[in-house]
């Protein structure tokens, strides 16, 4: 995601007080709708379990971890630093009763520990937009899986393998409501979004003519939407198909309507960990494994078959 | 600085915009905000005790809750009772009410600094609690809150920054819009705590003119 956890220091106490308060009131408006949708709950007939894709995933041969480099330090170690959320509903959740990670992002990234250490052993660091690339540089995580798009800008920073998801700003609007199924729909609306995404300036570029309203939270635009004071809102379909799993009083309607190539972050003073995870991911599509981590996550949620995924190294910056 | 940063120019219109805004709330809230503390005060020192309990209460309750949860609080939680006003009413009636429990602790102090004679004077002149209040109190108290009431009045105009958190495209908000376009925070920002301070330095100087004026010499 571009910047939906871009927080400025000014904003940030004010962030976690709203948001807070924005989710408990939530919570209170859309009675008892449980978060955390789990790996076994509505997926497909005939689709693996999120715990089913993991133990299935693949370990590299020996071969592959040249002593010296980044991954053998990782192999040493025993376990993956990786930053990330626990906070995002089918790319990265943490359940409260097992404590375990869920999601796209959260499945990767344990395939990924999986690959090199042999099991699937993990450390999150919670990250923020801003606090991503200062976190790969000073080796306090060995990798990113944040939801994270690959920009050329960033990519001066931090080394991108992929991308291996392909998102896209998309609209949220109220169950009850048809009269916007797409982009152009959004003129004369009032449509909300995150003030550190950059959704609003895509607004400004495709609904010139809708009113712009910018709250802090995720939890507040969604309240925002049904409660009626937006018409809509946009922020990228991933995450907002999160709040679809979350709240039944709400839809994600229509496709994408911007691109943003999540990549995963490593360290720019290792660009042998690129290559690996470039290859690992290659890997992961040509066996399927990529697909059934999306049916186990993403896929419980949206309809259709699995996407294919975007072609590694084919976002500017990656 | 030679060169002038990109966009100011198209810059400049929502700032103005969001400057409109920020006076309106401002002054619509500390009036309300005065009314209503005049009236909690009045309750606060009344004879009557269930009038002092609930000014005591409303204050309690007011002034030990951040504002910026007081705002999300009516933003998001009215709705959900049925009431759903715009944006911008909403948040200017939380700060009235707000800073109204502030107020009414400046009144209830300056109503402090009538000396006790004053209010035994009005008694013995056969006045009643009302009428002493009234005529004797408020008239003297009141010119020995122009100062705190200017801290108030600022503190008032610079809490409206937090409206930009609940949506309002007030004079932070339009800053935080002009962010996202021209990637040029120390700019937008920079011109927007200018054109706070050069409020809050004006309140001040008017403060400082009409305390001169209604002082009372003791």
């Amino acid at each position: 995601m571009k910047a939906r956890i871009r927080t400025s220091a000014r904003t940030l106490a004010a962030t976690a007080l709203t948001a807070a308060l924005a989710t408990a009131l939530a919570a209170c408006g859309s009675s008892g709708s449980l978060p955390a949708p789990s790996g076994s709950g509505s997926h497909p007939a005939g689709a693996p379990t999120f715990q089913q894709v993991i133990d299935g995933a693949p370990v590299a041969p020996d071969s592959a971890i040249p002593a010296g480099s980044l991954m053998a330090k990782i192999k040493a170690r025993g376990t993956l630093n990786v930053g990330g959320t626990d906070a995002s509903a089918l790319f990265s959740l943490k359940d409260p009763v097992t404590g375990k990670l869920t999601g796209f992002d959260a499945g990767l990234a344990q395939m990924l520990a999986k690959y090199i250490t042999g099991k699937p052993s993990v450390n999150l660091v919670l990250v923020t937009a801003d606090t991503r690339e200062t976190l790969l540089q000073n080796a306090t995580v060995d990798s990113v899986f944040a939801t994270y798009t690959i920009t050329p800008a960033r990519a001066q920073k931090v080394a991108f393998a992929g991308p291996y998801y392909s998102s896209g700003d998309a609209i949220l609007v109220a169950k009850g409501n048809t009269s916007i199924t797409k982009v152009a729909d959004l003129a004369n609306k009032t449509v909300c979004t995150e003030s550190s995404s950059t959704a609003a300036n895509d607004l400004k570029q495709y609904a010139p003519s809708a009113h712009v309203i910018l709250f802090q939270t995720n939890a507040e635009c969604e309240q925002a939407v049904e409660q009626g004071r937006a018409d809509a809102y946009v922020l990228d379909q991933a995450l907002l198909l999160g709040d679809q799993v979350r709240d039944p009083k709400v839809k994600v309607v229509g496709q994408p309507f911007t691109t943003e190539p999540y990549g995963i972050g490593l360290p720019l003073a290792s660009p042998e960990m690129k290559t690996f995870v470039n290859d690992w991911l290659k890997t992961l599509e040509s066996d399927g494994e990529w697909t059934k981590l999306w049916q186990s996550t993403i896929g419980t949620v949206l309809s259709g078959d699995a996407p294919t995924p975007p072609a590694i190294g084919s976002a500017q910056g990656s | 600085m030679t060169v002038l940063p990109a966009g100011l120019h198209e810059t400049l219109g929502p700032l103005g915009h969001g400057l409109q805004l920020t006076l309106a709330m401002t002054a619509i809230a500390f009036t309300g905000a005065l009314g209503l503390g005049v009236l909690l005060a009045v309750c606060r020192i009344s004879p009557v005790p269930p009038l002092r309990a609930l000014g005591t209460a409303y204050v309690t309750v007011f002034r030990n809750v951040p504002l910026l949860v007081l705002l999300v609080l009516f933003v998001f939680g009215l709705p959900d009772v049925g009431l759903l006003f715009s944006l911008f009413a909403t948040v200017t009636l939380t700060m009235a009410l707000y800073w109204a429990a502030f107020i009414c602790e400046v009144l209830r102090a300056g109503i402090r600094t009538v000396p006790l004679g004053q209010a035994e004077a009005a008694r013995a002149l056969g006045l009643t609690a009302t009428q002493s209040i009234r005529h004797i109190i408020l008239p003297q108290a009141l010119r020995s809150m122009v100062q705190p009431l200017a801290n108030v009045f600022i503190a008032v105009a610079l809490s409206t920054s937090l409206a930009a958190a609940v949506g309002v495209a007030e004079m932070t908000g339009q800053a935080q819009f002009v962010t996202l376009k021209y990637d040029q925070p120390l700019t937008s920002f920079a011109a927007t705590t200018v054109v706070y301070v050069l409020i809050t330095l004006t309140s001040g100087l008017i403060a400082g003119r009409i305390e001169r004026k209604v002082a009372i010499r003791r």
